[in-house]
């Protein structure tokens, strides 16, 4: 677990830094206004970069600690948080071309099949609904949704 | 009596047959989150504020608040009937409802989680009508200094409060001010931490991370385990009544409960989780049968779940007198209230009464709906159980998107949703408490602006938060808390550091 902490740690000691950069980019004090926009966030950088390093002298003086149980994913679990997530990115890239009631569509059709491993004719029905019946009772809410090349979906 | 009046003229409005509906719509929508596993208060809030994009901000935020507490209920049915908590706040539930359903008597179980919800939710709302305008009268005298100071009050007993280190939490509520400044300055119109990408510009939503966080966060966290888990049970419920011999010890329970709970809601940085597991063990510190707890005691249900509701509608009152959300759900609420042009605080109750008073009254009317609505209904909610999560999830992820993206039609937010999802999964792998960061959020811009003008006040003199009484007050408060709340940690600290020395 050390190990991981020093890299948590270490992430966020190196945002801060930064915050920091960025915010000298801005006026720290402005003239007429009090504090600049760069004033804020310039103390808040510093106070992360501090936690951070608070932390990771703890860390180093700590004995150290091995992995809490499960916290290394199984295999068959990292495949299921890949589908997941790329089907979610793949979804956002093809909305805007292909609208979203067929984007959706497939997304359904993909997750109901590689995770939920429903059969056929239920993943078409539930990914009917969870596109096409989604668009049509946001639709009713006044809610728009991408319609893609079709322009009507 | 002047709140009393304006009450009535909230109801008025309350009860128009629009406001009802949505009302009605809000507490269903809420049971069903709550029952539905995987899906707690703060993202189904979240989740259905697209629903209300539309409405006018009356209607919008009576449906929230529906959503908010009938999500509090909802969760108290999976506990009793199959002993699966809808949300962390039932946790405590299960302990005797699930007992007492396997009695056969889920039926006085979830009636006595009813009765004392409605008590604990009708007296915490007539609360709020009490303390609403003394206290927003008190806060009227505060200029940006003394709510600046009153703000960092807030955040500490949140950061104080939550998860197992103060430093996590810290950092936590740093990220969420970070996230927070992105976009244009509000004081003097420059563009930060937007790196030339356009829509930053507009700053990050809150509904968007929220989504992240909790939405595909809870999921890929579940993903990782199993999608395999079926809920099951027949929930078959009969009286709602509980024996005669019961009602004396569950009024007191319910009157503990209440009290308990509505004291809780006060302080920003509990949550209800607090307030049902600190009733529990005080009902079983005064019963003469400490030892029969566990084994389906009816004060195990009512204290409890009369404590959760109570601090459900409590917890409202800082939210609209100060401007102080004190729990993620609040903060979403605060959020939404912010998107239809409200800003919640002492300003809310003498610029927009007629809405503030028409949602408190939906409040009452809210807890009547809930009442009536599922008790009868107990055995339809048991029947949903049976969706396999991995069914619901896809749909959940649908929902998400429809709504990042209905929230501005940008894809942009679908995509920071995505990417929120990822960091809320990995500061839960991590322990990283996410109360802190969606309150600071929604707070940030506002800590900054009364920050800022303070000081420009001052010619930027910061001992102007030291001079006025009123902030000294609260800067003392905020100091003692995060001595206290390191204090507390200090100890385990030390104690883990010896622990590992001996390994």
């Amino acid at each position: 677990m050390s190990r991981v902490n020093y890299i948590v740690w270490g992430v966020l000691l190196a945002f801060g830094a930064f915050v920091i950069r960025e915010s000298l980019n801005h006026k720290y004090y402005g003239s007429d206004f009090g504090p600049g926009p760069g004033f804020f966030s310039f103390w808040l950088g510093m106070l992360l970069m501090v936690l951070s390093l608070v932390q990771i002298v703890m860390i180093y003086r700590r004995p150290a600690e091995p992995l809490p149980d499960g916290f290394i994913p199984s295999r068959e679990g990292i495949k299921r948080m890949l589908s997941i997530m790329g089907a979610l990115t793949a979804s956002l890239f093809l909305m805007e071309y292909l609208g979203f009631s067929l984007t959706m569509m497939g997304f359904c059709i993909f997750l109901l099949r590689r995770l939920g491993r429903q059969p056929w004719w239920l993943t078409l029905v539930l990914a009917v609904a969870a596109s096409f019946g989604a668009t049509y009772l946001f639709g009713l809410l006044q809610v728009m949704l991408p319609k893609g090349f079709l322009g009507f979906i | 009596m002047e709140a009393f009046q304006h009450l009535m003229t909230g109801f008025a409005a309350a009860l128009s047959p629009m406001n009802l509906m949505f009302a009605t719509i809000g507490c269903v929508l809420g049971t069903l989150i709550g029952v539905l596993p995987g899906l707690g208060p703060a993202a189904g809030t979240a989740l259905l504020i697209p629903i209300t994009f539309k409405l006018e901000p009356t209607s919008a935020i009576i449906m929230l608040a529906a959503i908010y507490y009938g999500a509090m209920y909802g969760g108290t049915i999976t506990s009793v009937l199959i002993n699966v908590p809808g949300e962390a706040a039932s946790v405590v539930t299960c302990l005797d409802g699930y007992e007492m359903a396997k009695q056969g008597r889920a039926g006085a179980a979830l009636g006595i989680a009813a009765i004392g919800s409605f008590f604990g939710g009708t007296v915490a709302t007539f609360g709020l009508v009490l303390v609403a305008l003394p206290l927003t009268r008190f806060a009227l005298k505060f200029g940006p200094t003394e709510y600046f100071s009153l703000l960092l009050v807030g955040l500490t007993l949140v950061m104080g409060l939550a998860g197992k280190s103060l430093a996590k939490a810290l950092v936590m509520g740093i990220l969420g001010l970070i996230f927070s400044f992105v976009g244009v300055d509000p004081v003097e119109g420059a563009p930060r931490f937007t790196f030339g990408v356009a829509p930053l510009m507009d700053g990050i939503r809150f509904v968007p991370v929220v989504m992240g966080f909790f939405g595909i966060g809870e999921i890929l966290i579940n993903a990782e385990r199993s999608l395999t888990g079926v809920m099951a049970g027949e929930g078959k419920v009969s009286s709602f009544f509980p024996r005669r011999d019961e009602w004396r010890i569950s009024i007191t329970s319910i009157l503990r409960g209440t009290g308990l709970g509505f004291f809780l809601g006060l302080i920003p940085g509990t949550n209800s989780a607090v307030a049902s597991f600190m009733s529990y063990s005080i009902e079983r510190k005064v019963s003469s049968h400490p030892d029969k707890f566990g084994t389906g005691v009816i004060e195990g249900v009512a204290a409890p779940e009369t404590a959760n509701n109570a601090y459900a509608n409590a917890a409202l009152i800082p939210l609209f007198t100060l401007g102080i959300p004190g729990s993620p759900t609040i903060a979403i609420l605060m959020g939404a209230l912010i998107m239809n042009g409200l800003t919640p605080g002492p300003l809310l109750f003498s610029q927009h009464a007629a809405f503030v008073w028409a949602v408190i009254a939906s409040l009452y009317i809210g807890n009547i709906i809930l009442l009536i609505l599922n008790l009868p209904l107990v055995g339809w909610w048991a029947k949903l159980l049976k969706i396999p999560y991995n069914i619901l999830m896809v749909f959940i992820l649908v929902f998400c998107i429809i709504g990042a993206y209905s929230l501005n039609n940008s894809l942009f937010d679908v995509g920071m949703m995505i990417f929120c999802g990822l960091l809320g999964y990995l500061f839960k792998k991590l322990d990283f408490p996410l109360a802190p960061a969606i309150l600071t959020l929604i707070l940030g811009p506002l800590m900054e602006q009364s920050l800022r003008e303070s000081l420009s006040v001052s010619q930027g003199d910061f001992t102007i938060f030291f001079t006025r009484p009123i902030s000294l007050f609260f800067l003392i408060l905020a100091g003692v808390i995060m001595v206290t709340s390191a204090w507390q940690a200090w100890p385990a600290a030390i104690r883990e550091e010896s622990k590992g020395a001996e390994v």
